[in-house]
């Protein structure tokens, strides 16, 4: 559902042309349901069925995103947009690992974490947002700690499920050839629940970006989401437009990127989810 | 000797089940009591951080004065009834999907596509076509619940074993039964794991919703609390919020038992209990 068919692999230049035609004869099949919705949007517009005020036109929207682009509207605040998502999960996954290796090879960690992360999991933690910003102000640093706050629990416990998953056997085997503790955590836990923690920083990913522009859009203090509120509070509905688009195609890129990601690193993952 | 305490912990010598459930929760009253003690010892700024003592009294006043009855009323039936439509739409689409080509080349790239954008950005939007209210703050829950569910009915479905399905065409199952009979109630681990993750996003969703802009709701009385500097009063809506969110999840897991309890695949769908 989510992939794309893949073109089959030419060996000449004729084949590569062919591959760049069935690509392209892939991406329109794709996408058709979008434009499909976009000329609708259109329609609506041209038969003057809405007001501009609340559906701009889409030669309005694509104008004020070229304009937008141009005069570093997008770029500026998506970058300190990122930054604070990515800020955020790169905290969540190092802590959430540690955490999570942490309660599956110690009994008193298990017991003391254990009923926190069940509470906290699902607990909506955007009604945080006015404790972070009291405790951590406006900036960049209030979202960057909910976004961790929101993606370690995820990264807790897909970690420790594959901790725990590891095969007794290759710890036994590990353990009779005399490894440590410290040398078992790094050379046979950590790599074999890796499959695990790329599975979690992919569910988090959106989580992470989700939280920033939200928190941005509560709270203020710039970035993609403060952007979009100051816009539809001036009733300037096309750069709106703009700022959720570009959202949606971050949001997108990231999780294209990740799944290519997966099919290099480890391939046998996609198996294993399924199940 | 020890009768007493033999009596308390059961004849079979294991302690009973409210014990076992109840020493689960020993580390969150250390949490607790921890925070009491660090803000009692002045360790923390009292400014910043109410006690827990404080926080409790805040929530029992809320409670008492009925400003937290009255607003979380209005957020539950927000979240829930965004739940609950975006839930029905969400198999309906997911079966569809599921069952037709035609209807996953068309909502799949639609479903690929905005499955990572915030829904709460929509909600300026909305606000503008809908106004600030219940249209506005239900339709971005509907939006939010749909695609979990979305994408666990169809790969549920999908990954039932076309055998169950050729079994029951071969004794003369007709198509539609094929769909209720065999195709949901296999697929039925999935879509609550899938209405699971919904229930998550129903609640995150209203207090977002709730907290840009709405005039009544949880998330707008933990907001103005915060803005307005009464700290004990912020902490104890979230704690609110908190419980809420814990107890609605537990049930519906709950729930799951009950529904799946003839699912041999029960312990991997609940899997994080």
């Amino acid at each position: 559902m989510t992939d794309r068919a893949r073109a089959p692999a030419g060996s000449s230049t004729g084949g590569a042309l062919r591959r760049i035609a069935a690509m392209l004869r892939d991406w329109v099949f794709y996408a058709y349901p979008l434009v499909l919705l976009v000329l609708l949007w259109e329609a609506a517009n041209r038969l003057g069925l809405t007001r501009p005020l609340f559906l701009p036109s889409v030669p309005d929207v694509i104008r004020q995103f070229a304009t937008m682009l141009v005069s570093g509207e997008i770029v500026g605040p998506l970058a300190l947009s990122l930054y604070r998502a990515f800020a955020g999960l790169a905290l969540a996954t190092a802590f959430g690992v540690a955490i999570g290796l942490f309660m599956s090879r110690s009994r008193f960690a298990h017991w003391a974490f254990d009923p926190l992360v069940s509470i906290a999991l699902p607990t909506p933690k955007i009604a945080f947002v006015p404790i972070f910003i009291l405790w951590f102000g406006i900036d960049s640093l209030s979202k960057i700690l909910l976004v961790a706050f929101t993606c370690v629990l995820p990264m807790v416990v897909a970690t420790y499920h594959g901790a725990v998953g590891v095969s007794r056997s290759v710890i036994w085997s590990a353990e009779a050839m005399g490894t440590s503790e410290s040398k078992m955590l790094y050379r046979v836990i950590l790599p074999a629940c890796m499959p695990y923690i790329f599975s979690g920083v992919r569910v988090t990913t959106p989580v992470a970006l989700i939280t920033a522009f939200t928190a941005e859009m509560i709270a203020g203090g710039g970035g993609v989401g403060a952007n979009l509120m100051f816009a539809q509070r001036f009733f300037q509905t096309s750069t709106v437009f703009v700022d959720i688009l570009v959202m949606l195609i971050t949001g997108f890129v990231f999780d294209s990127i990740l799944l290519r990601l997966r099919d290099r690193l480890i391939p046998w993952q996609d198996e294993a989810e399924r199940q | 000797m020890g009768t007493v305490a033999q009596r308390l912990i059961g004849a079979a010598g294991a302690p009973p089940r409210w014990l076992q459930s109840g020493a689960r929760f020993v580390p969150v009253v250390l949490a607790l009591t921890l925070w009491q003690v660090i803000v009692d010892l002045g360790l923390v700024n009292r400014d910043f951080l109410p006690s827990f003592s404080d926080t409790v009294a805040a929530l029992a006043h809320m409670i008492r004065n009925g400003e937290i009855g009255l607003n979380l009323f209005v957020s539950l039936y927000r979240a829930l009834s965004g739940l609950v439509i975006g839930s029905f739409l969400g198999i309906g689409i997911g079966l569809l999907m599921a069952t037709s080509a035609r209807a996953d080349g068309f909502f799949g790239p639609l479903v690929a596509t905005t499955y990572s954008l915030p829904k709460a950005a929509l909600v300026p939007l909305f606000i503008l076509w809908f106004g600030i209210g219940d249209v506005t703050n239900i339709l971005t829950v509907v939006l939010a619940c749909l695609l979990p569910v979305i994408v666990a009915t169809y790969h549920g479905v999908k990954a039932v074993p076309p055998v169950l399905v050729w079994s029951a065409r071969a004794m003369g199952t007709p198509g539609p039964a094929v769909l209720w009979r065999i195709l949901l109630p296999a697929a039925l681990g999935s879509i609550l794991t899938g209405v699971r993750i919904a229930l998550s996003f129903c609640f995150v969703l209203t207090i977002s919703a709730e907290m840009i802009a709405a005039k009544t709701g949880i998330g707008k009385l933990i907001f103005i609390y915060g803005e307005n500097g009464a700290y004990a009063f912020m902490f104890g809506g979230l704690m609110a919020v908190v419980i809420v969110a814990y107890a609605a999840d537990r049930a519906l897991v709950a729930a799951m038992h009950y529904i799946l309890r003839w699912d041999d695949s029960l312990h991997s769908v609940t899997s994080y209990d």
